[in-house]
């Protein structure tokens, strides 16, 4: 099981993706936007982060590019999770080095299928 | 300002918002955007926006600073064993993803155009109790909505909510105002029909977003 990342603005986001990977046994932490989030994948290291995009403080690409310019976080797997669906915004977090986008709602099953195809 | 085939001329629009029925409301002299269940809009200045609810709620938010705000129209799925909404005790039902995603959709979008979290406005409308056969579903969005405003720590300003009728709800996010007609005589049953449609469709495909892997 992986030690993950989840980042989002929402607390009832926060607490449904907590709950559906916590259910799947993985170990979670939670931030609130991409400066908190870059804080704790500094102090602790993580096996995924799974981000909103639209956040205060600092948002969801920019805290992607601010990880892949850390040494342990350039292959460690990026999931966006976003109610951004637009192939512009896509691209825009495929040019960050995010791994992969998922669109609210999101579904549990998708969830965790993802996030095990990402890890291998 | 776009010229638009009636001849007004009607504020921009903002991406993502191009298939929403906007017109000139001669009664109130001033642009209008009205939505239909499932469906959301955002402005930026000068519109108002129209919606009849029926079981429905609508989420009316802005920024109370810079006058950007907009209307969602949404309920929940019913989907047995996955239909809970109330947080606490199944806090990944479809319902509550599904309610998650018609708040935080209009929130981000508010945002987008400027908006600031700090200053959001929020007042909510709808709920009544008018389908016949489905006597707590009104209730049931009403509970959930309030659920996640006060888990999003967003404070509710005005609310008129349940009761039995319809509701015609005018917004005008330019200073939060809001007018509310109940509808306690109707002239035909397009309201409940439109409702019956849409929660017929969203319990068939429950909405779930796609996943693309770079």
């Amino acid at each position: 099981m992986a030690r993950i990342l989840a980042v989002d603005d929402s607390a009832s986001m926060r607490q449904m993706v907590s709950f559906t990977l916590k259910g799947a046994g993985h170990d979670v932490i939670e931030a609130s936007d991409g400066k908190e989030a870059l804080g704790k994948a500094k102090g602790t290291q993580v096996d995924l982060v799974l981000s909103d995009v639209n956040m205060p403080v600092m948002d969801g690409l920019t805290l992607v590019k601010e990880l892949r310019a850390l040494p342990n976080y350039k292959f460690i797997p990026i999931l966006m999770l976003t109610t951004e669906s637009t192939g512009d915004k896509k691209m825009e977090g495929k040019q960050a080095g995010a791994t992969g986008w998922l669109v609210k709602p999101f579904n549990p099953d998708q969830l965790l299928a993802t996030i095990k195809k990402v890890l291998g | 300002m776009t010229q638009i085939a009636t001849g007004y001329q009607s504020p921009r629009v903002l991406p993502g918002f191009e298939h929403i029925n906007r017109y000139w409301d001669k009664r109130m002299n001033l642009a209008a955007a009205k939505i239909m269940p499932g469906e959301f809009y955002v402005s930026l200045h000068g519109e108002m926006i129209v919606t009849v609810l029926g079981s429905c709620v609508s989420a009316c938010i802005r920024d109370r600073v810079h006058g950007i705000g907009g209307m969602n129209h949404f309920m929940l799925p019913m989907q047995g064993e996955h239909s809970s909404a109330q947080w606490g005790s199944s806090t990944v039902s479809s319902a509550s993803r599904y309610g998650n995603w018609a708040m935080e959709f209009l929130i981000n979008e508010i945002l987008k155009a400027g908006g600031e979290k700090k200053n959001l406005e929020v007042k909510v409308f709808g709920g009544g109790n008018i389908l016949s056969n489905m006597t707590n579903i009104g209730k049931r969005n009403i509970e959930f909505v309030k659920g996640y405003l006060a888990n999003e720590n967003l404070e509710v300003v005005a609310a008129d909510v349940g009761d039995l009728y319809p509701r015609k709800v005018l917004y005008f996010p330019d200073t939060g105002a809001v007018k509310i007609r109940k509808m306690r005589q109707m002239r035909n049953d397009t309201v409940m029909q439109r409702e019956k449609a849409y929660i017929e469709d969203i319990n068939k495909k429950p909405k779930s977003g796609d996943v693309e892997l770079f």
